[in-house]
């Protein structure tokens, strides 16, 4: 009777152990795959530009952005301008090369940084967090060509789409790359990537007051007062092209 | 020693031209005076204003460092380095660094104060009115100059919220609200944001507002979930009341105007009907004017609470104090009770509880503590154990779908014991015959006049003034503890099951019963809990005749000597009906006992472990 029932439970004990650790196994998080360059930290970055004279460290924002406001001894290199033409990299592709950006995220350091790790470059770092690590870290800053901060107003998308509809006399300026602008972008905007704005802004008309769109709101108040500095009436989109997009998917 | 003199003599004087030479070497190049700036710098800003303003005592060079020549500096050849605020004003500086406005769009000290060089010490400016000029210079936010808030302030309230009494003045966070997301950190930073000010006294007399809002709301599911510190998506202040429009609601721009609810609720809450509206998001029980159901609720739950547990602790303890006395006297006279010296057919194991009641008894006690463990923390939502017990489970959403999940096996087990009920009183074959009968009868768990006479009698026994009564199959207790559970079924599974999902609940019962429901749930649920935590467990396991736990409910027999003993009427009647022969069982196991005791003290030690904390929190929480 014992022996049966000793017998049952661990017919029952070990399928219900195994299937258990199965579950668990199955359940634990996949590894994310690790990026083909390395990344280091602000304090890393800061020792090593004190150590050495050579490393390589790029801002990867637009150029009038990064003039503004630079970690001190870094060079602007847009990363579109990486993407389009590798050639702005250093010929040796075995030198020590950093790539930061504004944002957290790390996202245009990265683009920058994937198209050097294809291009072939072996050293290739991100700084981890970005600048935003940097200036939280209480490290200093450079200005080059310092951009006077201007009252910039934003405007939501809502307000946008009403003073489209009565047909109001401004000019909406996309600032988003060409890319971005060619998959999507409100009516009757025109395309003038920040990254080389400070080259073309001239061929922008100054008779109308400019809308001025992005990604997500972030970078229209830097190129606002850039423009305003260059004589210039600027409004900028509240939350840019993802605004713009769940205000529509709202509807 | 001459010699020696002169040596030290020698050294002295070498000594002081070593030092002179090195004062002289490492003097600072004498800094350009104010008078050297100004030849150049010569505009009335910095000639006339500076020296009214703040920082009129500080030389030029005193921001303006890195200036070793003027006519260096003159030619171009050197320029001042950045003035660094921070060398002064360090405290801000640190905030500063993780202020959005630095982080995002690098704005320095200057981009701000730009009046820097003119700036002045007033103290009848109003602070405020100038922090949301400044704010106002970039952000229009037209909702906030309209708002309750933006109108008080510019009438001159100094306690009214100017932009950075929410968002901060040098440490503004970034949130990232201006791409309309909100995350929970944001919620739960800005909602203690406003209570700082809400729940300040002396404010909010001073305009002529409630203080006890906030503590109103805390009362509320919403703000326990919120001050759980571990939120799941429940409405923060902000989430009502909007960020920026806030005004009363009799002014019908605002989000909590009557029209403009059902709106206002459904930006988190779906397919509810226009009765969800009537819910209070933070009543006061204690006015009875505003809110008279909710009050008398409060009162009767508060009576309810106190009475069962006044009575029912009296009780315990007048029990306890004689079994303790009675023992003591059997102790000191060397008399052992027959059921423990028991010998041959007293040995005999006979079965009370049959495996299905066991299964049954021990899943109750499970879905209780999951219950308890997931419900208590949000009760007691300010508490440090409540984050802890949260933490735990993973998360206030995750304690949330244990605490249905358990529910759902108590209900489950509900639907069989009023099935088994109803089978009893209704067997098949006899259908209504003698039903009144059975419901009165010995087996039954409906009280009865034996129950009262019982009663009596142990009261007398109590008080040595009788022998203990005779009982048979069940006590008045134990059918007191099985009928309790089926009332506060009714109260606490019919509130719980109204606030699963109070959108729906909303088409059978208006808003304002779910803030009844809730009420009535967490009061039931204190007295369950502190019914089973303190009287069930000293009246079945911890009275001193069984002390420290009675396993019969877990292994499901006892001896036949302790069947005569506690049970004498049932005895007598199996005796008499010949069953008795049928209810023989073998010893139970060494295993089965092992896991009942571990598994019964584990659950006796938890339940005191709660019933501490929990008479904590009502005491002094």
């Amino acid at each position: 009777m014992t022996l049966m029932s000793r017998k049952n439970l661990i017919r029952f004990v070990m399928p219900a152990a195994l299937m258990l650790t199965l579950a668990l196994v199955a359940c634990g998080k996949p590894q994310e795959p690790a990026p083909p360059w390395k990344v280091i930290d602000a304090s890393t970055l800061r020792a090593l530009m004190a150590s050495d004279q050579d490393l390589l460290v790029f801002n990867t924002m637009s150029e009038i952005e990064c003039l503004d406001h630079r970690i001190p001894g870094s060079k602007c290199l847009a990363c579109e301008e990486i993407e389009k033409d590798v050639a702005v990299l250093p010929a040796d592709k075995n030198r020590v090369i950093v790539f930061y950006c504004e944002s957290a995220g790390c996202y245009r350091s990265c683009r920058g940084a994937g198209a050097a790790v294809k291009a072939g470059y072996t050293q290739v770092h991100v700084l981890d967090r970005g600048m935003p690590a940097w200036k939280q870290a209480g490290y200093s800053m450079e200005s080059i060509e310092r951009i006077p901060r201007g009252s910039i107003p934003s405007i939501r998308a809502s307000a946008l789409k009403q003073m489209l509809a009565e047909r109001k006399d401004f000019l909406l300026v996309d600032l988003r790359s060409e890319q971005s602008y060619k998959e999507g972008h409100i009516e009757g905007t025109v395309n003038f990537p920040l990254y080389r704005l400070s080259r073309n802004y001239a061929e922008i008309p100054l008779d109308r007051t400019l809308v001025l769109i992005d990604d997500r709101g972030f970078r229209t108040f830097l190129a606002g007062s850039y423009l305003e500095m260059k004589g210039y009436r600027v409004l900028r989109l509240f939350g840019g092209m993802q605004a713009w997009q769940e205000m529509q998917a709202a509807k | 020693m001459k010699i020696g003199a002169r040596q030290r003599r020698y050294e002295l004087r070498e000594g002081l031209l070593l030092l002179a030479a090195l004062a002289v070497v490492s003097l600072p190049v004498p800094a350009p005076a104010a008078q050297d700036c100004r030849f150049c710098h010569d505009e009335p800003l910095y000639r006339v204003d500076f020296n009214h303003s703040i920082h009129a005592g500080n030389g030029c060079t005193s921001c303006h460092v890195g200036i070793t020549n003027t006519e260096k500096h003159r030619d171009g050849k050197e320029k001042p380095a950045p003035v660094d605020c921070g060398s002064c004003h360090q405290e801000i500086a640190k905030e500063y660094r993780n202020n959005f406005h630095y982080i995002q769009e690098d704005f320095r000290c200057s981009d701000c104060h730009r009046n820097i060089h003119a700036i002045r010490k007033d103290g009848n400016k109003n602070v405020k009115l100038a922090i949301i000029e400044k704010c106002t210079e970039c952000h229009g936010n037209a909702d906030y100059t309209t708002s309750g808030h933006g109108e008080a302030v510019m009438k001159g309230n100094q306690d009214a919220a100017a932009c950075s009494d929410c968002h901060g003045l040098h440490n503004t966070r970034v949130f990232h609200t201006s791409l309309e997301q909100y995350p929970a950190e944001a919620r739960e930073f800005y909602t203690q944001k406003c209570k700082r000010c809400h729940a300040d006294s002396a404010m909010m007399k001073r305009n002529n507002l409630s203080d006890k809002m906030v503590a109103y709301y805390e009362g509320t599911y919403h703000g326990k979930v919120q001050e759980l510190g571990y939120p799941a998506p429940v409405a923060g202040c902000g989430d009502c009341h909007t960020k920026h429009n806030i005004l009363p609601k009799d002014d019908p721009r605002s989000s909590i105007h009557p029209d403009n609810l059902e709106k206002n609720c459904g930006r988190c809450h779906t397919g509810f009907h226009t009765r969800f509206l009537s819910y209070q998001a933070h009543p006061d029980y204690t006015d009875r004017a505003k809110y008279p159901a909710l009050y008398v609720t409060f009162l009767f739950m508060g009576a309810l609470l106190i009475g069962t547990l006044a009575f029912f602790w009296v009780h315990t303890i007048l029990w306890w104090r004689k079994v303790y006395w009675e023992n003591d006297r059997m102790e000191r006279e060397g008399i052992v009770p027959h059921s423990v010296v028991a010998a041959g057919e007293g040995l005999q194991q006979v079965e009370r509880f049959s495996a299905k009641y066991r299964i049954m008894h021990v899943l109750l006690v499970l879905s209780f503590f999951t219950l308890v463990l997931t419900g208590f923390p949000l009760k007691y939502a300010g508490t440090e154990w409540a984050g802890t017990i949260t933490r735990l489970w993973g998360g206030a959403h995750m304690a949330g779908l244990f605490h249905r999940g358990a529910a759902f096996l108590l209900i489950v087990g509900m639907t069989v014991v009023s099935i088994e009920s109803l089978r009893f009183l209704f067997p098949k074959g006899e259908g209504r015959k003698g039903w009144l009968g059975r419901l009165l009868g010995p087996d039954s768990l409906f009280p009865n006049m034996k129950d009262l006479q019982d009663f009596k009698g142990m009261i007398r026994w109590f008080f040595n003034k009788s022998e203990p009564p005779k009982f048979d199959r069940w006590t008045y207790w134990e059918k007191f503890d099985f009928l309790a559970v089926f009332w506060g079924m009714f109260a606490i599974g019919g509130s719980g099951i109204l606030l699963w999902k109070p959108e729906w609940s909303s088409y059978l019962v208006p808003g304002w019963v779910m803030n009844i429901a809730a009420l009535v749930h967490s009061e039931e649920a204190l007295l369950a809990a502190l019914f089973i935590f303190t009287i069930h467990f000293f009246n079945t396991h911890f009275i001193p005749n069984k002390f420290p736990m009675d396993r019969l409910i877990f292994t499901g027999t006892y001896r036949l000597a302790e069947l005569k003993e506690q049970r004498p009427l049932e005895y007598e009647r199996l005796m008499a009906e010949g069953r008795l022969e049928f209810m023989k069982r073998e010893h139970p196991s060494i295993p089965l006992k092992l896991i009942s005791a571990t598994f019964g003290l584990s659950s006796l030690l938890l339940g005191l472990f709660l019933t501490v904390l929990i008479l904590w929190s009502v005491l002094f929480g």
